[in-house]
């Protein structure tokens, strides 16, 4: 065939370099509404749930059981169950009725009733009901700060400076998982010298990241999966009882934690009973609910590739979140991998939860470039801030950003630089030498960065959790050589963990370490005039962008 | 190489065949006979047993690794990527075993299988799409000593670079650990295709199968 | 490791272990004394800025008490720097105050845990996953948690996994 030069053109095009599959519903490859996806039903004898969704309770596996044991209430399940799923739709947009009022009807839903309501709305609807439903009025930020050489200097600088831009919780792991402890150090230290308040944490294997928080190297957790199937949630090696001991596990060392899960865990592991994604990550939600943990980071994560491949997969993935606020938990909604090599296809995905907000946009926005992005790339990484700021000064929209300059930026890399050499000096790990602080101070990534003996490090790291050490040892190390300011901050940290204030829904630390979370700090969105609205400063802050240009710059 | 669409709609069709259709081993031979692969010939001797020598590497592959699947997301061949990871253990003189999972196709349970069957403790775990796992036997399994987790970047010298850093483990010392390869574009390019590819594998599966034992030979 | 370092390794985690059963005696004294206390979620929440007082560490510490000067000298360690099962009784009544009934269980169970030293929390936890262990090793992890420890909803928790686990097929197999 003689080629059409358009076709040509378009071929070359980024978006065509992603790919793209058909539905496939046998093996649960389809967003929403697969053939398979079960009725909504429920059936309660003497208080115990019989039938869910179909099942009876005898065919339950240990998922269903879990739901129906834990996560639905029953006093209004039988009542919501026969109201028409379009009617309840309705309700959760009209912006007459308050979010309390929707929680009562959403929390005694079943998943597959709460799989219908949310199918009946478009992109649209469900950003107004993001707007309305997310718990805690004001929106955040959280970003990754990882490299591929896990080298902790550039951590702390890159950390550090992603403070100073905005970020309220930041989130490490590691090329090597040995690297762990230094990676959480680093993160720890570099956050606080950028602003205090911020909140840290490793992602790493599960029984790893509960020891680093319960060391006071990290100040929360959040890589805690969980899956819809049975079979599913055993490859990830664990079940809903291991991980709701899990879950209370670290409440009892007064630290915070988030589930994980997402639309397209299932299928990519082989595992999907022919489910549609949406539907199995409903049950996720459901999970997270019934393990009583206060908030989950979903919106199909490292999975996007696969949602992202079939028809009304991004729609899902807003989808999901929507059904996470509505089980009244906190949500970090994801946005926090590559799933197009198109710019307009990565920007229209985000919109989805930057225009209406949610608790953390992104639930890892690359603070670093996405080269060395060690959850293999972001959707927006550092080389988009001055993009995203933009973004958010073209549509007032607070995305939890705002611009810095670049000699603020410098000085701040520089002290966090500064004081990881300070700390790993002073806990008698290996040198951070002046050429390592120089280099972060200016880098871009770790292609700027000298290398450091890995083996050396890995050691260290290994001998560090040996010997014992915890926050209160890297409170003293900072102290002691120079960084009273931040020793002082460290400890602010660690003493969260003793109140307990933000255990509770989708809290945040302001820098004088006030706890704002969907306690105190309650979504009252009743539709224009009301919920969040940015303040003046806040949006003197967001419009300053430095190559704005002024009448006198002409003169 | 590209993935497109064209690409991935011929696995799916192969997939659908292979749903009405039951598996038949790449040499359509029963499955005590030898399977031959490029140069490879592939043969299950039964049961895997737990080694003694402590100068062995076990390399654990998943359940339709060079039997109903014969190249990783990036087609290369099983047999080569077998060889590269042999050599490598053997440049660092030590011996390797082969068996094959057969209860689970998740990475890090296959790794943990093989390093629990090595007498030096030290395993491979490595999936018919390509991605590889260093393991130990005492390690929870989803932790690792080196994780290879993005198939696309795998090359055969980072195979070879793997099956020599598991020796030194065996040999007790503390390698650097292989470069990292970070191509934050693998997953819009692959993912959904590195889905299919797994369900093929999940499917062959076995939950009470026991790991069997391969001799191999190029 | 060389056998000089190996031994200061060993005497370490001795003490270490020694510690915490210490830490456990002074856990049991300051038991269950906050129960009686009313809470409004409105009202008293955060905790730390609007009723500092209600709030100790398992080690009986108030939190003012906890402050760099006092880190610096010892006189504030590590197990300072706890929540105690008081303090999560009280948050978990603030969850209830707000209609979030199933966080404030996850608190009440946490609550009971927080008297168990880190590496058994951290092992009871590796035993509940799937294909860790037999029914009687379940059963008798429960029966620790409530003779040991007085955990009693946590006992009752693991009895319901080692049901559910052995229904569905996900006991450890020799």
């Amino acid at each position: 065939m003689k080629r059409s030069k358009r076709f040509q053109i378009l071929e070359q095009r980024d978006v065509n370099k992603d790919g793209f599959v058909k539905e496939w519903p046998e093996v649960g490859l389809i967003a929403m509404n697969s053939p398979s996806d079960p009725e909504p039903s429920i059936k309660i004898e003497n208080g115990k749930v019989v039938e869910l969704d179909g099942k009876k309770r005898e065919d339950f596996d240990m998922i269903d059981l879990f739901i129906a044991d834990y996560a639905i209430n029953l006093d209004n399940a039988l009542e919501v169950i026969e109201i028409d799923s379009t009617e309840i739709a309705r309700k959760i947009v009209d912006v007459n009725i308050p979010r309390e009022e929707i929680i009562k009807f959403t929390t005694a839903m079943t998943p597959a009733k709460m799989v219908d309501v949310v199918s009946k709305m478009n992109v649209v609807e469900m950003m107004m009901a993001v707007q309305k439903m997310r718990a805690r009025k004001t929106p955040s930020n959280q970003c990754h700060v990882t490299n591929v050489k896990d080298n902790p200097v550039q951590i702390a600088a890159d950390a550090a400076e992603a403070a100073l831009r905005g970020f309220d919780e930041m989130e490490t792991t590691v090329a090597v998982v040995r690297y762990a402890p230094f990676n959480a150090l680093a993160l720890l230290v570099g956050s606080q010298v950028g602003r205090s308040g911020v909140l840290t944490q490793c992602a790493v294997e599960e029984a790893t990241e509960l020891e680093l928080g319960m060391r006071g190297l990290t100040c929360y957790a959040e890589t805690v999966s969980v899956y819809g199937t049975e079979r599913v949630f055993v490859d990830g090696d664990d079940t809903p009882w291991s991980k709701a001991f899990l879950a209370s596990a670290y409440a009892s060392r007064g630290l915070k934690m988030r589930f994980t899960s997402g639309t397209g865990a299932e299928v990519l592991m082989g595992n999907a009973e022919g489910k549609s994604m949406l539907y199995l990550e409903a049950k996720c939600i459901y999970i997270t609910r019934g393990a009583g943990v206060q908030g989950l980071q979903n919106g199909s994560i490292s999975c996007i590739g696969v949602p992202g491949s079939v028809p009304s997969g991004i729609r899902a993935v807003l989808a999901e979140n929507l059904i996470t606020t509505m089980l009244d938990l906190e949500v970090a909604s994801g946005n926090d991998q590559t799933f197009s090599h198109s710019p307009m296809r990565r920007t229209a995905r985000t919109l989805m939860q930057m225009l209406p907000g949610t608790d953390f946009i992104f639930s890892g926005y690359s603070a670093v470039p996405n080269y060395d992005n060690m959850f293999a790339g972001s959707n927006f990484d550092a080389s988009d801030f001055d993009d995203y700021n933009i973004i958010q000064r073209d549509l007032k929209v607070d995305g939890g950003l705002q611009p810095v300059t670049e000699e603020e930026v410098v000085a701040i890399r520089n002290k966090a630089a500064k004081a990881i050499q300070a700390v790993f000096e002073g806990l008698g790990l290996p040198t951070v030498t002046d050429e390592e602080v120089e280099a972060a101070t200016y880098a871009n990534g770790s292609k700027d960065m000298p290398e450091r003996n890995m083996v050396e490090d890995i050691k260290a790291a290994e001998e560090m959790m040996n010997r014992g050490i915890t926050g209160v040892d890297v409170v003293k190390a900072l102290y002691k050589n120079g960084f009273e300011d931040i020793a002082e901050r460290v400890l602010n940290m660690l003493k969260q963990r003793v109140s307990g204030d933000y255990l509770h829904t989708s809290a945040i630390l302001d820098s004088d370490y006030n706890v704002i979370s969907a306690v105190n700090n309650c979504n009252d969105y009743m539709g224009p005039g009301t919920g969040y609205r940015m303040s003046e400063e806040r949006w003197d802050q967001i419009k300053d962008i430095r190559n704005a240009k002024s009448p006198e710059d002409f003169e | 190489m590209a993935v497109d669409e064209k690409i991935i709609r011929e696995i799916i069709d192969e997939v659908m065949k292979n749903l009405s259709v039951k598996d038949k081993p790449i040499s359509k031979s029963e499955k005590t006979e030898p399977i031959s692969l490029g140069t490879l010939n592939i043969q299950e001797i039964g049961i895997a047993k737990k080694g003694i020598r402590s100068d062995e590497v076990v390399i654990g592959v998943a359940p339709a690794f060079a039997k109903y699947q014969n190249k990783t997301i990036i087609h290369l061949p099983h047999d080569k990527v077998l060889r590269e990871i042999i050599a490598g253990i053997e440049e660092e003189g030590l011996k390797t075993r082969i068996v094959r999972v057969n209860r689970t196709s998740d990475v890090a349970f296959i790794g943990l299988e093989a390093a629990k069957l090595s007498g030096s403790g030290i395993g491979i775990g490595i999936q018919s799409k390509g991605t590889a796992i260093i393991h130990q036997k005492d390690l929870q399994p989803l932790s690792n000593l080196e994780l290879f987790p993005q198939a696309p970047v795998l090359t055969l010298d980072v195979y070879r670079a793997i099956g020599k850093n598991a020796a030194k483990y065996a040999k007790g010392e503390s390698p650097n650990p292989v470069p990292t390869i970070n191509d934050q574009m693998a997953r819009p390019k692959y993912q959904a295709l590195a889905a299919l590819l797994h369900i093929k594998e999940t499917e062959h599966v076995d939950l009470n199968g026991k790991s069997e034992e391969l001799k191999v030979e190029f | 490791m060389n056998q000089e370092k190996m031994i200061e390794e060993v005497v370490r985690q001795v003490m270490m272990s020694m510690k915490n059963d210490s830490d456990k005696e002074i856990f049991k004294e300051s038991e269950n004394k906050s129960s009686g206390v009313e809470i409004d979620a409105k009202k008293d929440y955060p905790l730390a800025t609007k009723c500092p007082e209600l709030v100790k560490t398992p080690t009986n510490r108030k939190l003012e008490e906890i402050t760099l000067n006092n880190v610096l000298n010892g006189d504030i360690k590590s197990t300072d720097v706890r929540i105690s099962p008081e303090t999560l009784e009280l948050q978990a009544k603030v969850a209830e105050g707000v209609n979030r009934d199933a966080f404030a269980k996850n608190l009440r169970r946490a609550s009971e845990l927080t008297v168990i030293s880190d590496e058994r929390i951290l092992e009871i936890y590796n035993a509940l996953r799937p294909n860790r262990s037999t029914k009687q090793e379940l059963l008798d992890i429960a029966n620790e948690l409530e003779e040991k420890y007085n955990a009693t909803i946590n006992s009752n928790f693991v009895r319901e996994a080692a049901e559910v686990y052995e229904k569905r097929n996900m006991l450890r197999k020799d």
